[in-house]
């Protein structure tokens, strides 16, 4: 078995506490793992430690599972990495490039596993198009459409964009797997609209937001959630909501998710991983490339017209 | 056929592709009647008199247009022909319903509208998809979702234009895609959101052939004043040749309306692999000429000169967009042409 630490109980603020109400059931229920340590916890019936530094000095786990608050985020995982455990990192894995940037480097230097909680990748429609992708079911990708919408919920303190907005931008990144050079955002209500130039004279465009809650959704549950390829060869149109059931019942409509749970899916990558000895299918890198485009995206924002990824680079004028 | 005095007696000029249509919606309204066909092609011309019970016809616009049974004309020619064409209508006093873009730039698009305006006689632009049925149910759809903020309007299909010899393929002929069938999307998500369009940012992919010298793929991101964005895709560049799709997704204050791909049409998987059955509809163009025929009657027109010309500047900008990687302001597209 492999053990894990919880470090941190908050999220991006607005009472969010992904450590709870995602990693720890979800630790929980994998036969791989076992939770045998907390920071910032008292009630979950393993040893509570004050901080980091001293449950990373007594406490015997291989994992640490950061969900701290964002600003101390990127600081312990470089610290926990250093002390040679792995890491599952919620998301965003850090605030900045730059802390991401430190992240990936101190993964590098210890070797461990250090994976950002892209979840979203793991949704099983993405998994396969993914895999179609690669195999050049639909040639070779020159477009892709996607959409991200969330209904209700609370709102994130620091933006959707950095909240919501990794997970498509994340999505994307492991659909076509060609590097981001410039970005033009606009903002619309609730919706931010991400238009990317890739490698490859590759398009991307993205909407992303939380919209209005809707009647047959839990708060925050995806109302839209799909990509679309375009290839030379052919097209191909994901629904990431799929595979579902539809119950109609006389209080109302809903859907019911009839596949694997994505967390579920995430952590049976991040176990194979550190059993295999070998990096995990999503890394910091990738942490580093999403946060990269996030922070592009606001610059374009700012100045109302598309930007280069890097501000320096000329890549954008291509 | 019965001839009915009071109704409106139809001229068309260009009998290609899209007249068919067109002949069609004016048999098949008792206001209306055809009365004439002109065609730079005599064969074609004839042709088209012959298929639609030997109607008179001509290859000179200036002579059919002197005939008293011509009361309104309907033009389907290459766009770059517009201008000239529908001075020449408005001129001769007569109505006009004018197949897409009004005019190929701006300028052309004004002196239209400004010939009918000094005529007083009806000027339609064909912006034909605000007669489809999914376009009039998203508008009324609109109404439950409030204040739009983000629109997606795809129209999504593979190459179904003739060799490089086609004037559609020739920006200067056709306008560019923009121009050609980006006004459809352009106009439509700006009849969906009643306001004013700010900036076009758009991008164009020559996906056929890198040889083309038009965008068969084209993104063009329509901001709007009141702060919403529509994103319209139109391709003829999808493969296989033969995919067909529409998408439209309307997020509004108050929820989202969404009509994917697969929401209209059956599905069928044949000896040649999966494909769409549209059910059938409503016919656009009868609704469409019904529209004009309203509007000839008195009644407020479905679409306007101004909405002509709004459109074409708007493709203007997409081109314009694409060439410079920026977004283009519709006003300063305006501005520049002068009025
Ligand atoms: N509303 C729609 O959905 C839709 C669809 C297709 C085409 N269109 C529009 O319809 C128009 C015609 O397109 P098409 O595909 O039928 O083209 P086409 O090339 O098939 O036909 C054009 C016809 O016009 C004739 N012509 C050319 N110049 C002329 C002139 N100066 N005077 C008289 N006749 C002339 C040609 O001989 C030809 O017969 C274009 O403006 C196009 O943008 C609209």
């Amino acid at each position: 078995m492999t053990r894990v630490l919880l470090a941190g109980f908050g999220g991006l603020g607005g009472g969010q506490d992904h450590q709870r109400a995602m990693y720890l059931p979800a630790f929980q229920a994998h036969p791989g793992f076992t939770v045998v340590g907390a920071v910032g916890a008292d009630d979950l019936g393993v040893p509570s430690y004050p901080d980091l530094a001293t449950a990373l000095a007594d406490d015997p786990a291989e994992v640490v599972s950061v969900c701290l608050p964002p600003d101390q985020r990127a600081t312990a995982i470089v610290t926990a990495l250093r002390a040679g455990r792995h890491v599952l990192a919620d998301k965003p894995l850090a605030l900045t490039a730059e802390e991401a940037a430190a992240a990936a480097a101190a993964a590098a230097e210890s070797g461990t596993v250090c994976m950002p909680a892209h979840h979203q990748r793991f949704a099983p429609a993405v998994r396969s198009a993914r895999a179609a992708v690669a195999a050049g079911r639909v040639g070779l990708p020159w477009n892709v459409q996607a959409d991200f919408l969330v209904a209700g919920g609370d709102p994130c303190p620091l933006g959707e964009l950095t909240n919501l907005g990794l997970y498509p931008i994340d999505v994307v990144a492991a659909l076509v797997g060609q590097p981001v050079r410039r970005v033009h955002a606009r903002a619309s209500g609730d919706v931010t609209l991400l238009l990317l130039d890739h490698d490859r004279g590759l398009t991307s465009t993205i909407s992303v937001g939380r919209i209005s809650g809707t009647a047959d959704l839990r708060p925050g549950g995806l109302a839209v959630h799909r990509y679309r390829i375009s290839g030379s060869n052919g097209v191909m149109n994901v629904d990431a909501t799929k595979p579902g059931a539809t119950l109609r019942t006389s209080t109302g409509v809903r859907s019911a998710w009839t596949g694997p749970d994505t967390v579920a899916l995430m952590l049976t990558e991040l176990h194979a991983a550190i059993t295999g000895g070998r990096p995990a299918e999503v890394g910091p890198a990738d942490a580093l490339a999403a946060i990269r485009v996030v922070e592009a995206a606001r610059r374009s924002l700012e100045a109302g017209r598309p930007v280069p990824l890097s501000p320096d680079s000329q890549e954008g004028r291509q | 056929m019965e001839h009915h005095s009071a109704s409106v007696g139809v001229l068309v000029v260009g009998v290609g592709f899209i007249a068919e249509q067109h002949t069609a919606a004016i048999h098949a309204d008792p206001r209306a009647r055809l009365v004439g066909i002109v065609d730079l092609d005599a064969g074609r011309a004839a042709a088209a008199a012959r298929a639609n019970g030997g109607v008179p016809w001509s290859t000179d616009l200036a002579e059919a247009l002197a005939r008293p049974e011509v009361d309104a004309v309907v033009v389907c020619t290459p766009n770059h022909t517009h201008a000239p064409i529908a001075v020449a209508v408005a001129e001769a006093g007569r109505h006009l319903l004018i197949e897409k873009p009004l005019a190929t730039d701006v300028a052309g698009a004004r002196r239209i509208a400004a010939a009918f305006a000094d005529a007083g006689r009806v000027l339609m632009p064909a912006h034909t998809h605000r007669c489809y049925d999914y376009a009039r149910a998203v508008k009324e759809g609109l109404g439950d979702l409030g204040r739009p903020e983000f629109l997606r309007l795809a129209i999504l299909g593979g190459w179904i234009w003739p060799d490089w010899r086609a004037w559609v393929l020739d920006p200067a002929r056709s306008g560019g895609h923009a121009l050609h069938n980006g006004v459809h999307l352009l106009d439509l998500v700006t009849w969906w959101t009643g306001d004013r369009p700010e900036t076009v940012y758009a991008r164009g992919r020559k996906q056929t052939a890198a040889e083309l010298d038009i965008y068969d793929y084209l993104e063009m991101t329509v901001g709007f004043a009141g702060g919403a964005t529509a994103l319209c895709e139109m391709s003829r560049g999808h493969r296989p040749a033969t995919y067909a799709a529409r998408d439209v997704l309307v997020v509004g204050e108050h929820g989202v309306l969404t009509l994917p791909w697969d929401a209209e049409a059956s599905i069928v998987t044949d000896e040649s692999g999966t494909g769409l059955l549209p059910p059938a509809g409503a016919n656009g163009f009868a609704v469409q000429l019904g529209a004009w025929l309203d509007a000839i009657g008195g009644a407020e027109p479905l679409m306007t000169p101004g909405d002509g010309v709004l459109a074409v500047a708007m493709g203007v900008a997409a081109e314009r967009s694409i060439a410079t990687g920026e977004p283009v302001r519709v006003d300063d597209v305006l501005t520049e042409a002068g009025v």
